[in-house]
């Protein structure tokens, strides 16, 4: 253990590291906000909504792959926003971020992926998909209007 | 050609008939055959006596063990071509067919040993060889002969490594109509519906073609598989090569409930099984009865079902101020149609039942009717009131019995086309004409009744001569020579101006037939209905036809009459209509009032056959919307008169209401308590 | 003396339970050759362990050991000890220096939706009906889902398609009876339905929940990427 360390002088070399890395004071003061934490990372890859994906083997396993949601978002953000591309990344499936996965399929009957739209306007409803199972006479009109 | 046909195979089938004749229950007429000496076979190891001539396959249905099979099917002739009932037999050096082998004296078989075992794996192994893997999307699966003989004795593990090489062998689809579809690669060979073509149902359209991996099972050329019976090689089918096209991937059969219940689109009053699920009928399958339909199924009866969710009548209508029939609650129906009933003077107030009403409903409209002061009830059916009329039952019936037609050794049919007015009447009658030499005779239009008959010509007076006895046809001499003569007579023919006379002259003949025989029970004289409620109407009172009551009523109530009798231009011009049914057809569109009732599958009703035999249904579905039992529809337009009274009114009319009470002191010291107390001040 | 040497030693070491426990599993029949417990205590003050510690009494009671706090001891070297810890209240400034202590160490939560738990290739989430790398719905509807699912929250009606194909008109899963128990994927012959990674489907309504055909067709095509790379991650097991 050198002696940087037994001080705790590391401890305060990552605090400026994550202070610096997430936008000086200003930044940070926002970041802190907005995810109860502040943590300082290897930029991994972005989704297309614009979320960053992050990782630090310096943290334990379950908090060292992390997500910051896009400011798109502003704080409605929420778990069903990570891509279905990333998913699998962020929840320790694979280690390979979608980009450096060959083997993932590109079809195109793939449909960009939605985020959760429960409570909002485009909620799913279901509906039937079959059709009815009397038919109904309808009587012949005898005289029109 | 069928003359060809028929010798051999008698021959086949008596190779079994001893016991073919033991599941036909109504054979009072059978000839006593002389009992022959039993022979003792074993079948693993218990002892069982059976005639000589049983196959070892029935020998060991009596011990109650079943041999596997696919081919082997019991009301058709012996194929031995799909070896899955292969059975090790003691002392015989290889494995024996036992569908075909007879039994011996003595013959010790063994069913569940080694070499059997491994016969029917090595059969199952080379049928599976070249049947495609598509059980997921075939409809057979769930009631699949070979998925269940595959998984009871079928090997555990597969070598089938071909699909690398040569792959399985395929086989293009047939179309034969549009009641049958067909996957030949399915297909196991097993001939049960070429036989039961050329067989029961009399059309020798299916065959084979090619031999080994080249054997297919079609129509030589592309053509519709002509049959009025066509629908039962579906059952018969044991995979899925034959399926029903309308229920196509309707369902499957563990999802379905079944329903016993009687079919009325024909006279016979089929036995039926209705397959239904989330309240939809999907399908309809026969049901065994030996005395009517054996385990056929005529294709209308099959396949009409799915009329049952079209052009249904699912809400009251009534005609709105423009004339154009509207939805309307059943109150309001009810209420109308019950004050143009009470409004109507009784003479002009007429009920006509139709070709599907159930005698409940008869029963009740009768009621209502009679209870207005009408008598004019009546079926759209025709039938002579001359003579006795219909007071006889035996003069409307098809007295000799469905399956007692099979032991007749003569057959007079005037006026009919049984293939299509009764297919399954017809199927017995082939069966007697190919297994029992029974001769057949037709007076009326020349049909293909699929087997040969003595056409004796289409004049109504024919009948004459031959009930007058001054024909010299050949047909007198054979009528007069058989011992169990049939005569029957198409009902259609009763329509015409000729039709009374038609009748008699018919009665006169059975007459005369029926008093030279020996056997006093058998009945000759027979009228083959149309419809299936026209013997209940009858039976319950109806007059037969509408007659001349049409033009000035005013009230007419249709009873699902729908086959267009009564026409708006046979009415008074302010006459009322009133339609209660199932269906929207003739009857609802010139109707003012429609009460929508229960169609078959919908209701527990009795109707009576052809033969006077009630049945009843059972419901399988609800019936759709408002539509209700159409008994009870009748019944609440019943008109109510008269106020409600009550026996019991004071205390002391509750103390003595019977013989005991009446007798016992204490009850009157009560009475006498009870009426000093009215007469006292407090 | 002693109790005051023991009050700086529990200062310095706030973890006793570490200290003072020593629990080993033997396997059965074997005991350790000496008497003495096998792992020494850091603590000298240390109570000592059980006189029958490992020593089998019969053949079967040997992988028993004794792990509870020993009972209070009432030696007066011992009094002293207690009653110097209650009059210092060392209990409490213990107490307060682990609080201390854990506002520096690093925290043991995650702090979900930024970072997510770990879940399995296997792990049985939201339902998806597949496509054929063509396009082509795989469902055959086949309803060997529905005869398995044991909530029976699967409703098929199959229906021949123009092309004569058999497909499904209705393929309804009603999620809130659904048990997740992956059954419907085991059946599946054409792995049509599967049960995809996604747990985020939460709805703020019960009907939501019910999904039907092009529901699940359209989670099947969201999730396509994701679902291939379980199936593939799993394959050795199916």
């Amino acid at each position: 253990m050198s002696l940087g360390k037994y001080l705790a002088l590391d401890k305060i070399a990552n605090f400026f590291t994550v202070i610096k890395q997430n936008g000086g004071i200003r930044g940070s003061l926002y970041k802190m906000y907005r995810q109860d934490d502040l943590k300082d990372g290897v930029l991994v890859g972005q989704d297309e909504f614009g979320n960053k994906y992050y990782e630090n083997p310096r943290f334990f396993f379950g908090r060292n792959r992390w997500v910051e949601y896009s400011d798109n978002f502003n704080m409605d953000y929420d778990g069903s926003q990570v891509t279905a591309e990333w998913f699998g990344w962020l929840h320790y499936k694979t280690d390979l971020p979608p980009h450096e996965d060959p083997s993932r399929p590109k079809y195109k009957w793939m449909v960009p992926f939605t985020e959760n739209m429960s409570g909002t306007t485009g909620q799913y409803t279901p509906y039937s998909t079959t059709r009815p199972k009397i038919e109904p006479w309808v009587p012949p009109r005898k005289s029109s209007v | 050609m069928q003359r060809m046909l028929r010798q051999p195979l008698t021959r086949a089938l008596a190779l079994s008939s001893p016991s073919r004749a033991a599941p036909l229950a109504a054979r009072r007429y059978a000839e006593v055959v002389p009992q022959p000496d039993k022979v003792e076979v074993f079948i693993d190891d218990k002892p069982v006596y059976v005639p000589p001539g049983t196959t070892v396959l029935q020998a060991a249905a009596q011990v109650g063990v079943e041999i596997p099979r696919f081919c082997y099917h019991e009301r058709l002739a012996v194929a031995g071509n799909c070896r899955m009932c292969l059975v090790e037999v003691e002392k015989s050096p290889k494995p024996v067919a036992a569908c075909a082998m007879p039994v011996m004296k003595g013959m010790r078989v063994k069913t569940n040993s080694d070499l059997t075992r491994k016969a029917r794996e090595g059969v199952m192994e080379f049928l599976l060889v070249n049947h495609p893997l598509d059980c997921p999307i075939c409809d057979q699966g769930g009631e699949c002969d070979l998925q269940d003989q595959s998984m009871a004795f079928g090997s555990d593990k597969s070598r089938f490594t071909d699909i690398h090489f040569s792959g399985k062998r395929a086989v293009e689809d047939k179309d034969v109509g549009p009641l049958i579809k067909t996957i030949m690669t399915r297909c196991i060979h097993c001939t049960r519906c070429i036989r039961f073509a050329s067989e029961v149902a009399g059309v020798d359209d299916l065959g084979t073609t090619g031999r080994g991996t080249d054997m297919q099972v079609g129509t030589y050329v592309e053509k519709m598989f002509l049959s009025e019976l066509s629908g039962n090689i579906i059952d018969l089918c044991p995979v899925g090569a034959l399926t029903s096209k309308p229920y196509s991937f309707v369902a499957r059969p563990w999802e379905t409930r079944r329903i016993d219940s009687v079919d009325v689109l024909d006279p016979l009053g089929s036995n039926i099984v209705v397959t239904t699920r989330t309240n939809e009928v999907l399908r309809i399958l026969p049901r065994t009865n030996e005395e009517i339909n054996e385990e056929w199924l005529s294709d209308k009866s099959r396949f009409a079902c799915d009329g049952l969710k079209r052009q249904r009548l699912v809400t009251p209508l009534m005609t709105d101020s423009r004339g154009n029939l509207t939805p309307v609650e059943w109150e309001d129906a009810i209420v109308a149609a019950a004050r143009a009933l009470r409004d109507c003077p009784p003479d002009k107030l007429l009920a006509v039942a139709g070709d599907m009403a159930d005698a409940e409903s008869l029963v009740a409209l009768k009621d209502l009717v009679n209870r207005l002061g009408s008598e004019l009830v009546c079926t759209e059916q025709y039938f002579p009131l001359e003579g006795s009329g219909i007071d006889l039952r035996s003069t409307y019936l098809l007295n000799t019995g469905i399956a007692n037609v099979e032991e007749a050794d003569f057959v007079l049919l005037i006026g009919t086309n049984v293939r299509f007015e009764a297919p399954l009447l017809n199927t017995r009658i082939r069966k007697a004409f190919m297994h029992k030499e029974t001769d057949v005779a037709l007076i009326g239009p020349q049909v293909d009744l699929t087997y040969d008959y003595m056409h004796v010509g289409d004049s109504a007076s024919i009948v004459k001569d031959l009930a007058s006895g001054t024909s010299s046809h050949e047909v007198v001499r054979k009528l007069e020579q058989a011992k169990r003569p049939v005569v029957i007579l198409g009902a259609d023919q009763l329509k015409t101006s000729e039709g009374a006379a038609l009748l008699a002259y018919t009665q006169e003949l059975a007459l005369r037939l029926q008093d030279k025989l020996q056997d006093k029970e058998w009945k000759v004289l027979n009228v083959l209905q149309r419809t299936a409620s026209q013997v209940a109407a009858l039976d319950i009172g109806y007059k037969p036809g509408v007659g001349a009551h049409l033009s000035n009523a005013k009230v007419v109530y249709l009873l699902g009459a729908d086959s267009g009798v009564v026409t708006r231009d046979s009415l008074p011009k302010d006459a009322v209509v009133i339609y209660q049914g199932h269906h929207g057809d003739v009857g609802a569109s010139i109707a003012d009032v429609v009460l929508p009732g229960a169609a078959y599958t919908e209701k527990r009703a009795t109707y009576v056959n052809a033969e006077g035999r009630a049945q009843q249904t059972l419901p399988a579905v609800t019936a759709p919307g408002k539509a209700r039992e159409d008994w009870k529809i009748i019944s609440v337009q019943k008109p109510m008169s008269g106020k409600l009274d009550v026996q019991l009114k004071s205390l002391e009319d509750y103390f003595m209401t019977d013989a005991i009470s009446r007798a016992s002191p204490t009850m009157a010291k009560c009475v006498q308590a009870v009426l000093k107390q009215k007469q006292a001040t407090y | 003396m002693i109790a005051a040497r023991n009050f700086i030693f529990n200062l310095v070491k706030f973890d006793r339970l570490k200290s003072t426990k020593c629990i080993r599993r033997y396997s059965q029949g074997k005991c350790p050759e000496e008497e003495t417990p096998p792992c020494v205590p850091f603590n000298p003050c240390a109570p000592a362990y059980p006189v029958n510690f490992c020593k089998p009494r019969t053949k079967y009671d040997v992988t028993f050991v004794y792990i509870n706090d020993v009972p209070p001891k009432s030696g007066g070297k011992d009094i002293v000890d207690r009653a110097s810890q209650i009059v210092f209240w060392t209990e409490l400034v213990r107490g307060f220096a682990v609080t201390l202590g854990h506002m520096f160490k690093e925290p043991a939560t995650i702090n979900y939706p930024f970072e997510k738990g770990p879940i399995s290739p296997r792990y049985r989430g939201e339902h998806a009906l597949r496509r054929y790398p063509t396009g082509e719905e795989r469902c055959i509807a086949c309803k060997l889902c529905e005869a398995v699912c044991p909530a029976q929250a699967i409703t098929i009606d199959a229906e021949e398609r123009d092309d004569g194909s058999r497909r499904a008109i209705r393929y309804d899963i009603d999620l809130t009876k659904c048990i997740f128990c992956g059954y419907c994927q085991e059946a599946c012959p054409v792995d049509a339905i599967v049960e995809g990674p996604n747990f985020e489907y939460s709805t703020e309504t019960h009907e939501e929940l019910i999904y039907n055909k092009e529901k699940l067709l359209g989670n099947g095509d969201r999730w396509e990427p994701e679902i291939a790379s379980s199936i593939r991650d799993t394959h050795l097991y199916r």
